[in-house]
């Protein structure tokens, strides 16, 4: 008998995931071999710092990356690959099933419709309410997102909502069609602190009532911390380390997991000076043959130039592409 | 009383910082009633001779006096603003209408469509635009209709333009992105999401293009291409008075106030409307 804990099959399994910009000659490859699954009711966190490709290959889990760009590999939602779905169904998929919101809610609304009207219009798309219902539900939504008043605010403007209710507003838009995944890219990256805490709450809540599956990009450590249950770190756009967020935190198995935690300022620490990751990421069009993080590694061995270390796995749903990640643990 | 202290006035409170619009919106009204019941404000029939009233300077009985053949000129400028309206309109419509469609398109999928409007475009400004104007009517033949045909043939690049340039802009923006993430389709996301919002600036160049076409059909009026006599027009009255200009200068000055009142009051709305967009953004 297995007596292991059962774990749910994903809803959303990325294998291989590749996007490169350039010539066929000249291949800037962006996003390489990237491999994740997301469980129904997990809330997934994707971490790295800019121009690591999280967000490009949250962009290109929909199909929104456009040509030039090339993008390959295999996104499985529910069964179905999104990369080598028709068109149509590709649109039922995107804001029907599968929700974004983007970082920045000051220019993610559209200006000249009221915000009634935006979440009325994805009602109409998405579900088959009629019209004196999609009211009522879009005044439901407003107020399920914590907008006070919201049969009051339903007709105003965009401009007329404070960053945070924008948010907010984004948010309610993109729930409208009870997708079963919701892509969040820096969610709150453009929010003052407090507003930041009590987005990532509802978004939390959110989670809970309506069952959904995150996806949360973040370069901010502490609200993985605070959010997530499983991690994926990833570095020059590929995937650096993967696991449950309590376990990274506590034993990071790679070495760009370690010197980003390391980065972190702790509170109730002595004061000293922040401690960060020496040198610079690379860039795209200037590759190592290995690892990418080998120049900035203090572990560095041999082995690590010769070809990009594979991710493997060290625990149950935990992989690392790291060789030192003995090493790494020991720290 | 300037307009500064008139705007910090009780009616410039009143009226906010739109004046301009208020100002502009109201005459553009009153010639719009004028347009449609020039009769019920004419006072004589502007096309009857009078013999006994040749050349009559302003008077009572004659406002604005009359012309060489007794005609009243208020009761000619008045019947004029009917078909001068027509002509800001007519002209206008059709490059409005077609000139958004084809910048939109080309603004948003770019590609051979675009390039081949691109060369279009640079054919077209290489000539002024009176020129091929009266190039048009004079192969077409003179008169209103051929006008309309000439302008309109020409004028809708200006829109394109115009739209194109902001379609460009507003596709990039994070809003379209975020309908395309809704799975809205692109017909929905050009038409509902990103014209509304590039629009603006060819709204407001339509209302320069208005008064531009009023000072175009007045001036082909003049040169006799436009609208015939004895219709009466703004240029074509003008043109009948030419003669006349150092005796009966009432002739001419009038229909000219009028073009100004009109070039002025479509500008003013323009401008409004301008400001009235930049606010709400």
């Amino acid at each position: 008998m297995n007596s292991a804990p059962q774990v749910p099959e994903p809803i959303l399994s990325v294998r291989g995931l590749r996007v490169a910009f350039g010539t066929p000659r000249h291949e800037l490859v962006a996003v390489d071999s990237v491999d994740f699954d997301v469980r129904p009711g997990e809330v997934l966190g994707l971490a790295g710092e800019s121009g690591s490709g999280k967000s490009l290959t949250l962009r290109a889990l929909l199909r929104l990356v456009r040509p030039p760009a090339r993008v390959s590999g295999e996104v499985l939602w529910r069964g179905r690959d999104v990369l080598r779905m028709a068109e149509r169904e590709v649109r039922g998929v995107r804001g029907g099933e599968i929700a974004m919101i983007f970082q920045e809610p000051m220019s993610a609304l559209n200006p000249v419709l009221t915000v009634g009207t935006q979440i009325r219009e994805n009602l109409e798309e998405h579900t088959d309410l009629d019209g004196a219902a999609r009211q009522a539900r879009a005044i439901e939504l407003l107020d399920l997102v914590g907008i006070p008043a919201a049969k009051a605010r339903i007709e105003d403007y965009p401009h007329q909502f404070s960053g945070g209710m924008r948010q907010r507003a984004m948010i309610a838009i993109a729930l409208a069609s009870e997708p079963q995944l919701l892509l969040a890219d820096e969610p709150t990256t453009a929010l003052d602190v407090t507003i930041q805490d009590q987005i990532l709450k509802l978004i939390l809540r959110l989670r809970r009532d309506l069952n959904m599956s995150v996806v949360l990009v973040t370069h901010d450590l502490g609200v993985i911390a605070q959010t997530c249950d499983r991690l994926t770190v990833m570095y020059a756009g590929r995937v650096a380390e993967s696991g449950p967020v309590s376990e990274i935190f506590e034993r990071p198995r790679h070495a760009y997991t370690l010197g980003l935690l390391n980065s972190v300022p702790r509170g109730g620490a002595l004061r000293q000076p922040l401690s960060s990751i020496a040198g610079q990421p690379p860039s795209l069009a200037n590759r190592a043959p290995g690892c990418a993080f080998a120049p900035r590694c203090p572990f560095v061995v041999a082995d690590c130039s010769v070809a990009p270390p594979p991710l493997v796995d060290i625990a149950p749903m935990h992989g690392t592409a790291c060789i030192q990640h003995r090493k790494v643990a020991q720290r | 009383m300037t307009f500064a202290t008139l705007t910090s006035g009780t009616i410039g409170r009143a009226i906010g910082p739109r004046w301009t619009l208020v100002v502009g919106a109201t005459m553009l009204g009153l010639l719009i009633v004028i347009a449609i019941a020039p009769g019920v404000f004419s006072p004589y029939d502007p096309l009857a001779f009078d013999y006994q009233a040749i050349m009559q300077p302003p008077s009572a009985a004659h406002w604005f006096g009359t012309d060489n053949f007794g005609r009243d000129i208020l009761s000619r400028t008045i019947w004029a603003t009917r078909i001068d309206i027509q002509i800001a309109v007519f002209s206008t419509a059709f490059p409005l209408v077609f000139g958004t469609i084809v910048g939109t398109l080309t603004g948003y999928y770019g590609g051979w469509l675009d390039a081949i409007f691109g060369r279009l475009v640079d054919l077209v400004i290489t000539f002024p635009f009176l020129v091929i104007v009266i190039a048009i009517v004079a192969v077409l033949g003179p008169g209103l209709f051929n006008m309309y045909i000439a302008v309109s043939a020409i004028g809708w690049v200006f829109y394109a333009q115009l739209v194109r340039a902001e379609i460009r802009v507003q596709k990039q923006s994070d809003y379209a992105a975020a309908a395309r993430v809704l799975g809205y389709g692109e017909m929905r996301l050009i038409f509902r999401h990103l014209l509304p919002n590039a629009i603006t600036p060819a709204i407001v160049y339509w209302m320069t293009d208005m008064a531009l076409a009023i000072l175009l059909g007045s001036s082909l009026g003049y040169l006799g291409l436009g609208a015939q006599p004895p219709t009466a027009e703004w240029g074509v009255i003008i043109a009948e008075g030419k003669n006349f200009m150092s005796t009966a200068w009432w002739i001419s000055v009038f229909p000219g106030i009028a073009i100004v009142l009109a070039g002025v009051s479509f500008s003013m709305v323009g401008d409004g409307l301008a400001d009235l967009f930049r606010r709400r953004r």
